[in-house]
């Protein structure tokens, strides 16, 4: 017991004798674990809202469509879907549906927008009753509005559309499990070619009542059809469906998709996001063990020297090893709960069904096992970064270590040679801050991870952008990104300025004595700062390959490549982040001149 | 010729109850080509003094005058070029670079002054030999005895051919046999005309200055001349009190 | 001079007295530069008297500096013995601790005067003893006696500035 309350003791007096550094080191940790409670609240996302609504709209088990070319071919397309109602296996059915496409205005604006509409009946159907969130159903004149489209074009119940000209009021606004959302119809419907003569592609949906639909076929633009099948109870959708992925869309079969396929469309965003969660939160747990190794690092000295004292008044080396690791686990332990916490409340932010579906934000997002391995993530990466240096300090010497044999800065007889050479600033700066070479990798390291996940980022926004129907369509998806973006900026800044702080005070003394010399205090900490960003330039210029790569394997083939200029203005932002972040701390620390540092000897 | 003058100097640490005056009104005058030591107990602001006339450190008020410019109105970059080309410092704990070896730390104030690679390495062995370190030029200073990290320190001071030598403490960390080594070199600066100005707790180094100073708790006390003849024997100081076997 | 130390110098073999002084100056340096010939050859006299010398000259030769001096059984016995005592040679702090005890009581000067005096001498007696040994090769024997003196003289400096720092803060708080 007495050994516990001494290591608390000790654990506790060396953290509040240095705050700063402990609540980087928190936010280094929270930001991780954040991450990963998010990531994995989303894996529990995925098929709950899809369940929620299919059985609150009566979706479909299986949907089959036929697009039709030419007012000839309506009769056997008709007889083919009829054929598939009465298919062995269904149990029921809705529709045949008049299914047409064209292009809807919204009453005041100029743009133009394509859409699949629907032709219902006002009586509720037995299979996929689309659910009305506002508004009513249809009524004659009035149309209903699939809810994620109308949030793409800021369509609300009253409003005036006009759907090739003719007029409609917008009666309600309605959620199905039947029609995936835009960009998802075409996909499954193939109609690529009924939107051609509208020059435009991924339809949203609009339900009107039949009779309304019909008339807007037009001979070059027929009506097609599309009907919802219920299953019987233990029949798998899938072999039913046969196929649901891109089938040869001018063949005369009904394309037949099953509500698997609908549910992973959905769901695709969501997945989506929570890769990227998932892969920010282990870049971020990266940078976090990055961050403790360099506070471990940088505070050796003392470390070691108080190891030593302890060693000296009898304290075995486990005692030794131990209160360096309850201190680094203290506030692991303390990061991994406020790391939950914020996961906990951002998750409804993100397990929110979106517009698509129904259902309630998940509660609790956060389950008992997912907290557990939050809480695991954060100890082993606190854990990580102290593991080498206690064990070291626990088996040095004590004599060695009270008289202060701390890493003495490496010696490079290349670096000295090529320095002499170089103008008096980078001599300056090389000189201090190449001292340790390992912290200088440390530098570039995490520059390097941060500026992959960044670049995985922008491939991703490149590549959305490239595919996308229109402002907002990838909503929640394009706030992960950001968040993420964020998150491991500023990570990689909280690096950067331990990194930074670590370098200047290791070299203060070097700099006193260097600015006796005659150096200014300018050509000191711009050095200083120079030194470090070259470091930090490898690491960026690596980092998105590295970045572009990580892209790659997790979203497949089409990774498009962002502008070029984007890449540049990233990699001159981290570069000049970290010489900024440096040279702040190196002239503040300079500000009192050499000679306060010469009288206490460094 | 005065080389260094300064005026009621006062630099004063703290505040309140805890205000400390390290160097309290202090006038001094030191000539060109001579040696004046600076003694006192610890903590009675000689270090103080020192970097305030090396422009380490600002005076709270006064002036000092180096060669016919005010040093406590520079800013920081004329501070730094005056430390460069001016001044020359050696400190109590040499503050060598570890990491460069003696001819690398040598040639360091050279480089600085921008003077080329080769003529600043050609300086900085040329120095190494005067003090009598040639053959351990490509020696880290943790290869050195504390005697040679002080040769070498000294060196370094000299590299720019300063105007004024300071010296804070020397001897402090250095044995007898290495402060014996030191002040060889002293005296040899000594002849050669350099400025120096040394603050010390040894009696011995203070004895090579043409003028001593005592300081205590910020102010001189005492100034002596030690040029001059003395009235004792060296054979009596030995012990040598004639030949007398009655003892 | 001790006369040990004249012993000790014979013990070596039978040398001249020329020698003998010889010896003395390279031993010595410029700290011997004042030892004039006539104390040693006293020393030598008074040695023969006591027994501990036996004196041999050529015939024909009276000057000191012929003749051959040498050790008697006595004499070795009293410089081995010389060899392994360990007495130290007395110091004299106690007489001018006394004379400042001395002036401040009586009045007549001021110690801190006196000990400001005295240092002054010590510092400028160290200098000249410093400029002889920086003259002097380093590993010569009489560059190891005037380290020696040197370093008392620093010592007896050390104790010279608490003497100021005392009779300083007694005479403040007087």
């Amino acid at each position: 017991m007495g050994r516990l309350l001494i290591v608390a003791r000790l654990a506790l007096r060396d953290l509040r004798h240095r705050p700063g550094q402990a609540v980087l080191l928190l936010i280094a940790i929270t930001a991780a674990t954040a991450t990963l409670t998010l990531g994995l609240a989303l894996g529990n996302v995925t098929s709950q809202h899809y369940a929620a609504t299919k059985v609150a709209t009566r979706g479909p088990d299986v949907v089959a469509s036929t697009l039709i070319d030419s007012p000839a071919g309506q009769p056997a397309a008709l007889a083919r879907i009829g054929a598939l109602t009465r298919a062995p296996g269904v149990t029921a059915r809705s529709g045949p549906y008049p299914v047409t496409f064209t292009s809807l205005a919204v009453n005041g604006r100029p743009e133009s927008a394509s859409v699949m509409v629907e032709g219902r009946g006002q009586a509720p159907a037995a299979v996929d009753q689309p659910q009305v969130t506002a508004g009513t159903w249809i009524r004659p004149g009035q149309a209903v509005v699939e809810r994620t489209f109308a949030g793409t074009e800021g369509i609300t119940v009253g409003d005036r559309i006009s759907l090739d000209g003719k007029a409609f009021r917008v009666g309600g606004i309605a959620v199905t499990a039947a029609v995936p959302p835009e960009p998802g119809i075409c996909y499954f419907f193939g109609c690529g070619r009924q939107l051609q003569p509208f020059g435009m592609a991924n339809p949203g949906l609009v339900w009107l009542p039949a009779a309304d639909a019909r008339g807007l076929a037009t001979p070059a633009e027929p009506l097609s059809y599309l009907v919802n099948l219920r299953l019987a109870p233990g029949a798998e959708a899938g072999p039913f469906a046969a196929s649901c992925n891109d089938d040869d869309v001018s063949s005369p079969a009904p394309l037949v998709s099953d509500w698997q396929c609908l549910q992973a469309t959905d769901n695709g965003q969501v997945m989506t996001e929570q890769e990227a969660l998932l892969t920010a939160s282990w870049l971020l747990a990266l940078l976090a063990v990055g961050s403790v190794a360099v506070l471990v690092g940088g505070r050796m000295t003392e470390q070691v020297r108080r190891a030593g004292l302890l060693k000296a008044a009898g304290g075995t080396p486990r005692l030794v090893a131990s209160v360096l690791l309850a201190e680094h686990l203290a506030v692991g332990a303390a990061a991994a709960g406020l790391g939950l916490l914020a996961g906990h409340l951002a998750a409804p932010l993100v397990t929110g069904p979106g517009g698509t579906l129904l259902g309630a934000p998940l509660t609790p997002p956060v389950t008992a096992g997912m907290a557990a391995l939050a809480v695991a993530a954060a100890l082993v990466i606190a854990g990580a970064a102290t593991f080498v240096p206690a064990v070291r300090a626990a088996r040095a010497s004590t004599a060695a270590m009270l008289a202060d044999a701390a890493r003495a800065p490496s010696r490079s007889g290349l670096l000295a040679g090529i320095s002499s050479r170089l103008p008096v600033t980078l001599l300056v700066g090389l000189r201090l801050a190449a001292r340790r070479p390992r912290r200088a990798l440390l530098g570039a390291a995490s520059v390097f991870v941060a500026m992959s996940g960044v670049a995985a980022a922008l491939w991703a926004r490149a590549s959305l952008d490239r595919y996308d129907s229109g402002p907002g369509a990838n909503g929640p998806l394009d706030q992960v990104l950001l968040v993420v973006t964020l998150g491991l900026v500023l990570l990689a800044v909280v690096n950067a300025i331990l990194i930074a702080w670590a370098t200047v005070t290791d070299a203060r003394l070097a700099s006193a004595v260097t600015r006796v010399l005659g150096a200014t205090p300018g050509q000191v900490s711009v050095g200083i700062a120079a030194a470090q960003a070259l470091p930090a330039l490898a690491g960026a210029v690596l980092g998105l390959p590295a970045g572009a790569a990580l892209f790659a394997v997790l979203s497949g083939p089409g990774a498009v490549t962002p502008p070029a200029w984007w890449l540049a203005v990233v990699v001159l932002a981290a570069v000049a982040a970290v010489a900024v972040l440096t040279f702040i701390p190196s002239r503040l620390a300079g500000r009192a001149g050499p000679a306060p540092v010469l009288l206490t000897g460094g | 010729m005065t080389l260094l003058s300064a005026r009621r100097l006062s630099k004063s640490y703290g505040r309140g109850g805890g205000l400390v005056r390290a160097v309290d009104d202090v006038d001094l005058d030191v000539g060109a080509g001579e040696t004046v030591a600076v003694m006192g107990p610890s903590g009675c602001g000689k270090s103080t003094l020192l970097h305030l006339l090396g422009g380490l450190d600002r005076p709270d008020s006064g002036e000092i005058t180096l060669a016919g410019e005010r040093v406590d109105q520079q800013g920081e970059r004329g501070l730094a070029r005056l430390r460069r080309d001016a001044v020359g410092f050696v400190f109590q704990a040499f503050y060598l670079m570890d990491e460069l070896t003696a001819v690398e730390n040598v040639e360091l104030p050279a480089l600085l002054a921008g003077r080329s690679p080769r003529a600043a390495r050609g300086r900085a062995l040329e120095l190494l030999e005067r003090t009598g370190l040639k053959d351990r030029a490509r020696f880290l200073p943790s290869a050195l005895s504390g005697g040679q990290r002080q040769r070498v320190a000294i060196a370094r001071a000299l590299a720019n051919d300063p105007l004024l030598v300071l010296a804070d403490e020397p001897t402090g960390n250095l044995d007898s046999a290495a402060t014996l080594e030191v002040l060889r070199l002293f005296e040899g600066l000594h002849e050669a005309g350099q400025t120096l100005v040394v603050v010390t707790h040894d009696a011995r180094i203070a004895a090579t200055a043409d003028r001593l100073i005592t300081m205590r708790d910020g102010a001189f006390v005492d100034e002596t001349r030690l040029t001059g003849g003395t009235s004792g024997s060296l054979a009596r100081l030995a012990g040598l009190a004639g030949l007398d076997p009655e003892a | 001079m001790q006369q040990e130390v004249v012993l000790a110098m014979l013990a070596k073999e039978p040398t001249y007295g020329y020698e003998l002084r010889a010896r003395f100056r390279q031993a010595l340096g410029p700290v011997g530069a004042e030892l004039n010939a006539g104390q040693i050859y006293v020393t030598l006299t008074r040695l023969e008297r006591a027994g501990l010398v036996s004196v041999t000259a050529e015939p024909g030769q009276t000057r000191p500096d012929r003749r051959v001096y040498e050790l008697t059984a006595g004499g070795q016995q009293r410089v081995a013995a010389w060899l392994a005592e360990v007495a130290w040679p007395r110091p004299d702090l106690a007489e001018f601790h006394l004379k400042l005890i001395a002036a401040a009581a009586a009045g007549l000067a001021d110690p801190v005067a006196i000990v400001d005096a005295q240092r002054r001498e010590l510092l400028r007696r160290l200098r000249d003893v410093q400029r002889a040994a920086l003259a002097e090769p380093g590993t010569s024997d009489a560059a190891l006696l005037l380290e020696g003196i040197a370093l008392r003289l620093q010592a007896d400096l050390r104790w010279l500035e608490a003497c100021e720092r005392t009779w300083t803060t007694r005479r403040s708080e007087s």
